[in-house]
């Protein structure tokens, strides 16, 4: 493949020779220079993608169980009918929806007044939600899990999707208000003035034109939530209340030579996370959106 | 997104509150009362949150951390016995070794390699949006799958690592059963996962560089080199530091990333504090010494976080 494509490049190539001797050392000009950067990308990529390629090929293989042969999407039908996933997937998909749901209605307000007001007691409350989001998560969990035994949220979805709102809020009313200080506020004056209150100003005229940053919130949220391991494995205890990552956990656990069933899993749990990343990468950075998720 | 959470991330740590674009609104003086009425309704409901999910839990655990309770029961108090204990005891110092390995490669691997795939980005390249999307897999990638699929690759003598590497001539590598390899396994897991973070961060600050610079540069005789620590590194030093700061916090805090490759084995070389802490709590079921864990943890974060806030502040007077 690199023969046909380097062909019709090559006088391209002799022009970005003569450009790159013209200015000596030209930090990133010539054709020539491009071709060993596309190469080793090429070669990075390929290495990073190893482990996430086997899971999609190794879903598609045949269990250990049948006597297939060759491309198979059995380990689909198997896992959906015979395992707990619909349920795993039903609990991870209410988990996050209303984990979306809440935090955007949350943060949205939060991050007006964090936008729109400066005073002390606001900067500190910014200052106070940086500081919590860098504690460490196993911090809270285990207090949360002593108040969250007496109330009987432990083993419960509602018990997760709180934390987990909770969790999102300090980023997602950042997110928020970085969007809203894009939007001049001479806006709402305007509106102000003909008699609006800062309520009808907000909801009409600011969160109108927010869309990008609420879809921003809700992605982030929703990374969050889905991708969560270590509240999960806490608090939800009983197989009815798994959600997809304690789900596929404990299938791995007790499958663990058995790969097709196991990756069939996988496929399923990391589909959501690729096709946001895939249709939305390019309006919303949401490699950037996940920056915030990592340690939790 | 990853350029706006930088800025606020600076500003807080400046000390400035919010703003931006918006200045105060000029309000009839009958209308400010009603006003903050409504503004402090807005807050509110994230405040209670706040309260909740992150201080309440914060100031609950360290009262269990002074006493001998265990998940359900408070116990006695036992003033700073739990934490004599901690500092005592071998495996905590085991852990917090392995942490500081586990965190320094992480911070720094991931950068590197961050760095080096951010600049080879930078030129326009035949697919460089699709490699650059394809480059990001590792960051999207629930944890929880890409442990399974290194799991695959690495885990028992069949899988294909160790094939390769007994065809190699070297039988018997086990990657997750020697605790030096383990060790390398999982560090080198946590760049895989994490260099993608350090590519958005650093491609972002290298896409607000004008070409320009580079041409007088080149123009005045400077070498890629030369070029590279004179021009590229100032314009990333910034969002390097802070990215240093959040990769600390994301390394010293991660518990998923080296639970679900090795469970903190073998004998315990992998067990980082947040693992130790987790195990301590909800194997051994010991409350008070796994919170004084957590909490000696967050110590040492907030000191790391600090002396790196003040190199911030020193980038930004330069």
């Amino acid at each position: 493949m690199s023969q046909t494509v380097a062909a019709p490049a090559a006088p391209a190539q002799t022009v970005g020779e003569q450009a790159r001797k013209r200015r000596g050392h030209s930090y990133h000009s010539g054709k020539q220079g491009q071709w060993w950067r596309f190469a080793v990308l090429l070669v990075i990529t390929a290495i990073v993608l190893v482990p996430i390629a086997f899971v999609f090929v190794l879903s598609t293989q045949p269990s250990l169980g049948s006597n297939a042969s060759g491309f198979t999407l059995d380990n689909f039908v198997n896992v959906f009918t015979q395992t707990g996933l619909t349920t795993w997937l039903t609990n991870s998909l209410i988990v996050t929806l209303a984990t979306v749901l809440v935090a955007v209605v949350v943060a949205a307000p939060a991050g007006y007044v964090l936008s729109r007001v400066r005073n002390r007691l606001v900067s500190s409350y910014s200052l106070t939600l940086f500081v919590i989001q860098s504690l460490p998560v196993i911090t809270a969990v285990i207090p949360l899990f002593t108040l969250f035994a007496n109330i009987g949220l432990v083993d419960n979805l509602v018990g997760v999707t709180i934390i987990y709102v909770g969790s999102t809020m300090s980023v997602a009313t950042w997110m928020m208000a970085a969007y809203f200080d894009s939007i001049p506020i001479a806006l709402e004056e305007a509106s102000w003035i003909d008699g609006a209150s800062v309520l009808t100003g907000f909801l009409r005229i600011v969160l109108r034109n927010s869309l990008p940053g609420i879809l921003s919130t809700a992605i982030f949220s929703f990374l969050l939530a889905w991708n969560d391991y270590l509240i999960a494995t806490v608090f939800l205890r009983s197989d009815p209340n798994y959600t997809l990552p304690i789900g596929l956990e404990t299938f791995f656990q007790q499958n663990a030579t058995d790969w097709g069933p196991v990756m069939a899993v996988a496929v399923v749990m990391m589909m959501p996370p690729i096709l946001i990343f895939v249709f939305l990468n390019r309006s919303f950075s949401v490699g950037g959106i996940g920056g915030s998720l990592a340690g939790r | 997104m990853a350029d706006t959470i930088t800025k606020r991330v600076g500003r807080a740590g400046r000390g400035v509150g919010s703003g931006g674009a918006g200045r105060a609104a000029p309000t009839k003086a009958s209308r400010v009362g009603h006003r903050g009425v409504t503004l402090a309704a807005f807050a509110i409901p994230s405040l209670l949150l706040l309260l909740l999910i992150n201080l309440y839990p914060l100031v609950y655990a360290g009262f269990q951390s002074v006493h001998n309770g265990d998940l359900i029961s408070v116990g006695d108090f036992v003033g700073l016995d739990n934490y004599v204990a901690v500092l005592k005891s071998p495996d905590f110092w085991n852990s917090a070794k392995f942490t500081l390995i586990f965190t320094i490669c992480g911070v720094f691997g991931s950068w590197l390699l961050g760095l080096a795939v951010a600049l080879l980005l930078r030129t326009k390249i035949p697919g460089g949006g699709i490699l650059k999307v394809l480059l990001l897999m590792p960051w999207i990638v629930p944890v929880v799958v890409s442990a399974t699929a290194w799991n695959f690759l690495v885990a028992t003598p069949q899988s294909p690592l160790p094939v390769i590497a007994s065809a190699l001539g070297q039988p018997n590598v086990l990657f997750l059963a020697d605790p030096v390899l383990a060790q390398i396994t999982v560090c080198v897991f946590k760049i895989w996962i994490s260099f993608p973070f350090m590519m958005i961060m650093i491609s972002a600050s290298l896409a607000a560089v004008d070409p320009n610079v580079y041409e007088a540069a080149a123009v005045d005789g400077a070498t890629s080199w030369q070029a590279f620590t004179g021009n590229t590194l100032p314009i990333i030093s910034r969002s390097t530091y802070i990215s240093w700061i959040l990769m600390t916090i994301f390394c010293v805090n991660d518990f998923p990333t080296i639970f679900l490759l090795t469970q903190g084995g073998p004998v315990g070389a992998t067990t980082s504090l947040a693992v130790l802490s987790y195990q301590t709590v909800f194997a051994d079921m010991q409350t008070g010494p796994g919170v004084a864990i957590a909490f000696l943890m967050t110590l040492v974060l907030v000191v790391v976080s600090v002396i790196l806030y003040r190199q911030i502040r020193k980038v930004e007077v330069e």
